[in-house]
């Protein structure tokens, strides 16, 4: 008869005890596997955004945060000679302007529909992110109705919206948008000027309040007046698969060594030592006190059911039953307890998770496609191990008290209770 | 006859807090195949720390204790509990079967520890329930059988590496008169049937039945009746 047998029948002769025992693991395991969740949940769903977005360089002014520091001077050349390196596939030009809805044509493609329709006084916000960009290169949006940019300039600026906008002021492909830039270099107000939806785009780092549009670059320059000022926030470029990103960035870098070119994995990099450092950390203090929680658990169970039953472990010893087979059978137990447990904590931390995600997505501003809490492997193989370390260590004491038992004095104080 | 086990000179001292106590003093003592030995005495005369030094459960202070001719002071934990399930059955006074495992179950851990062959331990194990007249209650935990069952159960578990001594601490000690009569009889044919019984007992009608009697008191032997 093997340890494992003896140590499951062990268990299962106090039910109570053991369910008890499983279900506190569990609630345990399923903390910390949130916890492992967290731990890098936000470096890979922001890496896996900025993979969404199709370009794996940036080239900057500086190194502010992108949309913050100065713009490039002479954006179109620039991007003329970093698309002509060998390295690079393509190179997009990013023009970002504040801008805000001065009407709009409701009702889909009839020119002829509800034109001008006065926003104010309806109580819709309409302020609005305008991203300028160069329609022959491939976008970093994805369409989901419509057509996307086209190439050649149209007379009435086209447009993609984002999916809230389009909901929020009912926009259709073919519907006209009058927007009126609010631009620094402007102290006097704008006058609107007339786009045409064509297609409707989700943007990889939208909120879920974010009002985006897309035109071209030229149209940026016209929305704020400065059409004949060749300046970028940022150009994204795209690596060819033989120099991969970092073969990109080298290149980029030796031909212009003032500007900041950084990758998708140095972006990844710093964000997951600066700026995501604190849900790391937060998630090591909260998985250490989980595993000292499941191990104190599992200690006190193992030790009170080992002491209730001293005598016939010393029983069984005096019958011949080896040291190690006893030990083995309390740690067994542990396994078990800790095994099932830690199972059931799979499913319960997922479903943990998701509502975590969805609380901790809902503060403003956020992408909406960036997650908290995200599977990995790695996630299951650390679970399993740390639940494996607190099996061993709330072993460790019962499992001395049995390895130290003194038979003879213990069958004796036995009788004698 | 040469001795299965041999006490020489054996002391037994427990250090306690409010001074040393000697369980044993210089006892000797052999144990040859078809003994019946029966030990008595007063409570803390030292009776079960001699069972359990014999029953290489313990070690003696001073004094060898030798196994067919083996020193066991000598050897390790590993050796001793392999000389234990082999070669000695014990029997205690509070049964100790484990409680999870059903009476077959009980008698066939011993076995499977020993690494009895499975076909092996069945056979032995349905013969051992016949011989104590329990095969009837083989599907039975402890909790379903009476004490003098539960004696009886434990009596087949100690037998069934077949080992050439069998210990018994106060064996009829929880048991009413009548069932302790059964438990008795269980020991004699033991003997008769070729093993070697150490009894300790305050029960007049267990010590009657054993071949050679030891009386003890304060860690000694102090008498010896031989029937």
């Amino acid at each position: 008869m093997r340890s494992l047998r003896l140590a499951w029948l062990s268990l299962v002769r106090q039910p109570a005890r053991a369910v008890l025992g499983i279900l506190g693991i569990a609630a345990i395991g399923a903390l910390l596997f949130d916890m492992l969740l967290l731990s890098r949940g936000l470096v890979l769903s922001f890496g896996e955004l900025l993979q969404r977005s199709g370009f794996d360089v940036r080239v900057l002014a500086s190194d502010a945060p992108p949309f913050t520091g100065p713009r490039l001077a002479d954006a179109s050349a620039l991007a003329g000679r970093i698309a002509r390196l060998p390295e690079v596939e393509a190179v997009l030009q990013l023009r970002v302007r504040e801008a805000e809805i001065a009407s709009f044509g409701g009702g889909g493609v009839a020119p002829d529909g509800p034109m001008d329709q006065a926003v104010e006084g309806v109580g819709r916000r309409r302020r609005v992110e305008f991203i300028g960009a160069d329609p022959q290169v491939r976008s970093m949006w994805t369409i989901v109705e419509g057509e996307d940019l086209p190439d050649a300039a149209a007379e009435a600026g086209p447009l993609v919206v984002n999916p809230n906008l389009a909901r929020r002021f009912a926009l259709s492909p073919g519907s006209e948008v009058s927007l009126r830039g609010r631009c620094a270099n402007s102290p006097e107000a704008l006058p609107p000027v007339t786009f045409t939806v064509v297609g409707i785009a989700e943007f990889p780092f939208d909120s879920v309040t974010s009002t985006t549009i897309a035109g071209t670059l030229a149209d940026a320059g016209r929305l704020c007046g400065d059409a004949g000022v060749d300046r970028a926030e940022m150009l994204l470029v795209r690596s060819t698969p033989r120099a991969g990103a970092p073969g990109a960035a080298a290149a980029i870098r030796a031909l212009e060594p003032l500007l900041h070119v950084v990758t998708n994995e140095d972006l990844i990099e710093r964000f997951s030592r600066v700026e995501f450092s604190y849900f790391r950390q937060i998630s090591t203090v909260l998985a250490t006190v989980t595993v000292f929680f499941g191990f104190l658990l599992i200690a006190v169970l193992l030790t009170v059911s080992v002491n209730q039953r001293l005598g016939e472990i010393a029983a069984l010893r005096a019958l011949g039953l080896s040291r190690s087979r006893v030990i083995a059978g309390v740690m067994w137990e542990s396994a078990m307890l800790v095994g099932a447990g830690g199972l059931l904590a799979l499913p319960l931390g997922a479903l943990l998770s998701l509502w975590l995600d969805a609380i901790l997505r809902s503060m403003p501003g956020l992408p909406a496609a960036l997650h908290f809490f995200v599977f990995e492997p790695r996630a299951i193989v650390l679970h399993v191990a740390l639940l494996a370390v607190a099996a061993v260590a709330a072993a460790a004491y019962p499992m001395r008290i049995v390895a130290v038992l003194p038979i003879a004095a213990t069958l004796r104080r036995e009788v004698v209770s | 006859m040469p001795s299965i086990v041999e006490a020489r000179s054996v002391s037994r001292i427990f250090p306690m807090a409010g001074g040393a106590v000697a369980a044993l003093r210089d006892v000797s003592i052999g144990i040859a195949r078809g003994d019946y030995i029966g030990v008595v005495g007063p409570s803390g005369c030292g009776k079960s720390t001699l069972l359990h030094v014999l029953g290489c459960v313990d070690v003696p202070t001073s004094g060898q204790i030798l196994f067919q001719g083996r020193e066991v002071g000598s050897l390790a934990d590993a050796e001793r509990s392999r000389l234990r399930l082999r070669e000695i059955g014990f029997v205690f006074q509070r049964f100790f079967l484990l409680p999870m495992l059903t009476a077959w179950e009980n008698v066939e851990l011993p076995q499977a520890e020993a690494g009895v062959a499975r076909a092996e331990r069945r056979s032995r194990t349905q013969a051992l329930l016949e011989y104590v007249g329990l095969a009837a209650r083989a599907r039975h935990r402890p909790s379903e059988l009476s004490g003098g069952e539960m004696q009886r159960v434990a009596i087949a578990r100690a037998l069934a590496n077949r080992p050439r001594l069998l210990l018994a601490d106060e064996p009829t000690g929880e048991l009413d008169e009548a069932t302790g009569r059964q438990i008795v009889t269980l020991l004699d044919r033991l003997h008769d049937d070729g093993t070697a019984v150490v009894v300790v007992t305050h029960d007049p009608a267990v010590a009657g039945r054993a071949h050679r009697l030891l009386r003890m008191r304060d860690g000694r032997i102090v008498g010896e009746d031989v029937r």
